[in-house]
């Protein structure tokens, strides 16, 4: 196997990353029914496997789980997951030839395998369908002709999938045909339905092709959404504890912050963000991450050409042969950081207080989440896939955090952005040294704690311009607008 | 002696009504009112003022001897002393009864006071008149203006604006603006809206029936000052007013009805186990239309769980046999085809609802069973969660942030969240769970009223006795698994 996106034509290349459109509503008329009474089979129960099976059981759907017959042996916990869960259980043998859906959720480094096991016992004109195109594109694995492939992609944390649709929402959702696999013509219909099984539909769905989804995926996760967090993270606790400040605070400070400033995100963008900030700080924020995007840009080129080149994947998938050492051993190093071990303080810091003593923090998404769509874009991959990958996802990753910090966003994360936010990590620590000797606690930690707010006019006016008239801002606004949901909570 | 001290006391009023445990400190610097539901002993604790009822217990302290106390009460005996005077059948004589004039000049004290009530309420006319020939409005206002001429030293009105003209309602309201400069005053009133500026001091009567004796007592008293605790008052005594009706359902987009003769729900031999543990097991439990449930038994027991089987959150709904609304589950059902039939409340649905949404969109969002709004609501949809907040005494308050309530609060609009699609099934879990006392009785009322009121049947669970709601008959008890 070879990497399939290398093997394409530029011509080719160009014109799958730059598909991405989103869905009108009517297009989802028909439900679930072109999967109303097949079978689906999942493979793997972990956190997207579960949680997207429990959706689509609850649309109506009838779904069962299979895993290695060591898994059902041993009674492992991801027996555990679909048991607890009610669910059929069985081997490979037993529940993949029963199959009309296959779907493969098991993490990025067990699909060749697992794949090259199920594909042999999957039924005649049966259908396969992943949440990332990794296996397909990086690993080049090729599929039985008669078999249609399809890729159903939440962009959540398999968890938050499965708590918006009990909401009665969901989480926008990446889909796409492999069209080397599609013999009848009948992926794009069961795809949709996938969709709205998981609830997709109702959060915004988007035609994207699996080179796109998988570029653009790793590109995002690697870089703003895990990779400048885990970095941010790291560097404004330090910094606090550098000057002398309580680590209770400095640890809730950042743990919150995150999600807190990337709430207003989620909500009106970078400009919203910014706008929290009184106008000095917005001034300050500015101006940091305009130094920021100048220092790591070149960081952000490297990881796009990495990803492009299939240099990232090999060298991941070396770490795969060798027992995954580089990425056991990192995990264990986030787990010993300071910021991670500090115990919080009790002291209630207020909504409006995170902005106000975080500058920093608001400085490093705004500069990562412009750096990685702007990356992104000047690679061939269209806006809409560019926002979802920044600025939409940065949210819901500073959720993780606020769970259980870095550990947790870790954990919750797959393997593949996970190691991918450390060689992040590992490479925007020694770059941002300098950067962070001349930063101080009105920054990070204390706030400006200014008596007297006043702003040149002219200057608040060229920087509000000038975050206003990013592309990810035109972009996002569209896309937000079509999401009801942020339309209406507002 | 500055104040009026009640300690303790246990009254009686009759074989089958008692105050009891009454215990408040009135400063005759303060004005209060009474409120409470109909027969939770406010008229008692007016007559008791007074000095009527038979002290069974406890002490009364610094009453002062002129206490002037007009109610409907007070009304009845006046007139039925008029018609024991009525010896008509025996002298065969046409009795015109007791003349007004004579009535009122009976315990006058301050006759200039009385000139000047007479012209305000237009008495002058009416002075040689039989008071058994005035209308029930007059004899209120007679009963009043010979109270006001007294002089007492405590003023004590039983519902003194019911029956009165808006005029006369005006005058009063001005004489005892002019009175409780001098005395101290107690008002007992049905409305809320009805309470005079300068009333000081709120107390809230509530009751239990213990067989055929009911008790009254005093569950609340309040100072004007205490914002928030006036503010649930305010609700309090607004739903448990008789007359409080549910607003319609939303007729563009009803819920579906169901089959009559089938159960809302059904479970055989159900069992719940996560590995080894087992919750529960061999559970048969039917529940028809027009029951209400209170589920109970101890932490940890299932109750929660079984609750979920129901909603259809409990991914082991799928492996058991269960009916639900019209569904055997595991059939290809979806959820939401379940969930539009059932209304949900719950602690753990008020940590969910995080979302930053006004009081209007979270009740909204019980017309699509979401949390939080991802669809336009209708203009229909809009207007009848408008009088749900209006039930609620929440409708000027329509705008504000739902996590900026108070606790109890939440609930109530949760509650309402839960009612406005007329659910055939109310689910409550433990809907009282970390609310104060005047919470816990909004929320209670509110529960109360949907139980005799709808065609909703509730499934409660709850942990306290004192917290069982007198229409729920029907009890499921859970042991530990």
């Amino acid at each position: 196997m070879s990497n399939y996106f290398n093997t394409l034509s530029l011509r080719d290349q160009l014109a799958q990353l730059g598909q991405c459109e989103f869905m009108h509503a009517s297009e989802f008329a028909d439900g679930v029914n072109a999967l109303k009474g097949k079978k689906l089979v999942v493979v793997g129960c972990g956190s997207q496997g579960l949680n997207q099976g429990l959706n689509l059981r609850d649309s109506g759907l009838d779904v069962s789980y299979t895993l290695r017959d060591a898994a059902i042996q041993e009674q492992r916990q991801s027996w555990k997951n679909a048991t607890d869960n009610g669910f059929t259980v069985g081997t490979y043998k037993e529940l993949i030839p029963t199959a009309d859906l296959v779907l493969n959720l098991t993490p990025d480094k067990q699909h060749s395998a697992v794949v090259g096991e199920i594909v042999p016992l999957m039924k005649k004109d049966s259908c396969l369908a992943y949440s990332h195109g990794f296996n397909i594109v990086e690993e080049g694995m090729q599929v039985r002709e008669d078999i249609t492939v399809i890729m159903v992609a939440p962009k959540c944390p398999g968890t938050e999938v499965r708590e918006e649709y009990k909401r009665g929402f969901c989480v926008p959702t990446l889909i796409a045909v492999h069209k080397d696999n599609d013999p009848r013509g009948e992926g794009l219909a069961l795809a949709k339905a996938y969709a709205v099984g998981t609830g997709g539909d109702r959060a915004g769905v988007l035609m994207s092709s699996f080179i796109a989804e998988v570029k653009s995926d790793l590109m995002g996760e690697q870089t703003i959404l895990c990779g400048m967090l885990q970095t941010g993270s790291l560097l404004c606790f330090d910094k606090m504890i550098e000057k002398g400040m309580d680590a209770g605070y400095a640890s809730k400070l950042i743990q919150y912050g995150w999600e807190t400033v990337t709430e207003a995100l989620k909500y009106g963008g970078v400009t919203n963000m910014m706008d929290r900030l009184s106008n000095p700080a917005k001034l300050k924020a500015f101006d940091l991450s305009e130094e920021l995007k100048v220092i790591m840009r070149p960081l952000y080129n490297k990881h796009m050409d990495d990803i492009m080149s299939g240099a990232f994947s090999a060298g991941m998938m070396e770490d795969w042969n060798n027992d995954d050492k580089n990425l056991l051993g990192w995990r264990k190093e986030t787990g010993e950081s300071a910021f991670e071990n500090a115990q919080n303080t009790e002291q209630e810091i207020s909504e409006q207080e995170y902005f106000d003593h975080g500058i920093l923090m608001v400085a490093m998404v705004r500069a990562g989440v412009e750096l990685a769509y702007e990356t992104m874009v000047a690679a061939g991959i269209k806006e809409e896939s560019a926002y979802y990958e920044s600025l939409h996802e940065t949210p819901l990753i500073a959720n993780t955090i606020a769970r259980k910090k870095l550990w947790d966003m870790n954990n919750t994360i797959s393997d593949t952005a996970e190691y991918g936010c450390y060689l992040y990590n590992h490479a925007c620590l020694p770059l941002l040294s300098d950067f962070m000797t001349n930063i101080d606690t009105d920054v990070i930690g204390r706030g400006m704690g200014l008596n007297d707010d006043s702003v040149d006019n002219q200057r608040l006016i060229d920087v509000n311009a000038q975050l206003r008239q990013h592309s990810v801002e035109k972009i996002g606004q569209t896309l937000r607008g079509y999401m009801g949901a942020m339309k209406k909570i507002v | 002696m500055n104040s009026i001290a009640i300690q303790n006391c246990s009254v009686s009023f009759s074989d089958s009504f008692l105050l009891r445990d009454i215990s408040f400190t009135l400063e005759l610097d303060q004005h209060w009112v009474i409120l409470g539901p109909n027969g939770s002993g406010k008229s008692a604790i007016a007559a008791l003022l007074a000095g009527f009822g038979e002290l069974k217990a406890g002490s009364i302290q610094g009453l002062p001897s002129r206490v002037s106390l007009v109610s409907f009460e007070s009304q009845r005996q006046l007139i039925e002393r008029e018609l024991d005077r009525d010896e008509s059948d025996i002298t065969d004589e046409i009795f015109e009864g007791t003349q007004v004039q004579e009535i009122l000049l009976e315990d006058c004290v301050d006759s200039q006071r009385l000139e000047r009530l007479i012209d305000l309420f237009e008495f002058r006319t009416k002075l040689d008149r039989g008071f058994r020939n005035l209308s029930t409005g007059e004899t209120r206002k007679v009963l009043l203006m010979k109270a006001l001429c007294s002089n007492p030293s405590l003023l004590v009105l039983d519902e003194p604006f019911d029956g009165l003209d808006v005029a006369s309602t005006k005058i009063l309201k001005s004489i005892l603006e002019e009175f409780k400069r001098k005395h101290p005053i107690v008002l007992v009133l049905n409305r809320f809206d009805e309470v005079p500026d300068w009333v000081t001091h709120f107390v809230y009567t509530k009751s239990v029936s213990e067989g055929i004796v009911t008790y009254g007592g005093i569950a609340h008293v309040i100072a004007r000052d205490n914002k928030l605790a006036m503010e649930s008052l305010n609700q309090l005594v607004q739903l448990t007013k008789t007359d409080v009706f549910f607003p319609e359902a939303d007729s563009s987009d009803a819920v579906p009805e169901l089959n009559p003769v089938d159960p809302l729900v059904r479970m055989k031999d159900v069992s719940i186990a996560y590995g080894d543990k087992v919750i529960f097991e061999h559970l048969n439990w039917q529940v028809d239309p027009g029951q209400h449930w209170q589920v109970v038994g101890p932490n940890g027991s299932g109750k929660t769980c079984l609750l979920n089987l129901i909603t259809g959150d409990h991914p082991q709904c799928y492996a058991n046999d269960i009916f639900v609304l019209g569904f055997q589950r595991g059939q290809g059902e979806s959820i939401w085809e379940i969930k539009q039939h059932i209304g949900y409340v719950s602690s753990a649905l008020q940590w969910d609802y995080r979302v930053s949404i006004n009081l209007m969109n979270v009740i909204l969002s019980g017309f699509f069973d979401s949390i939080g709004m991802y669809q336009k609501a209708t203009d229909q949809q809009t207007k009848i969660a408008t009088q749900w907040l209006k039930l609620l005494a929440m409708d000027a308050r329509w705008d504000q942030p739902f996590s900026q309530l108070s606790y109890g609060d939440q609930r109530l609009i949760l509650i309402a969240r839960a009612m406005v699609k007329h659910p055939h099934m109310l689910i409550l879990d433990e809907p009282c769970l970390g609310l104060d006392d005047l919470n816990r009785q909004l929320v209670l009322a509110l529960i109360d009223r949907i139980c005799r009121g709808s065609e909703t049947t509730v499934l409660y669970v709850n942990h306290h006795q004192e917290d069982a709601i007198d229409g729920i008959e029907q009890i499921l008890t859970l042991g530990r698994g």
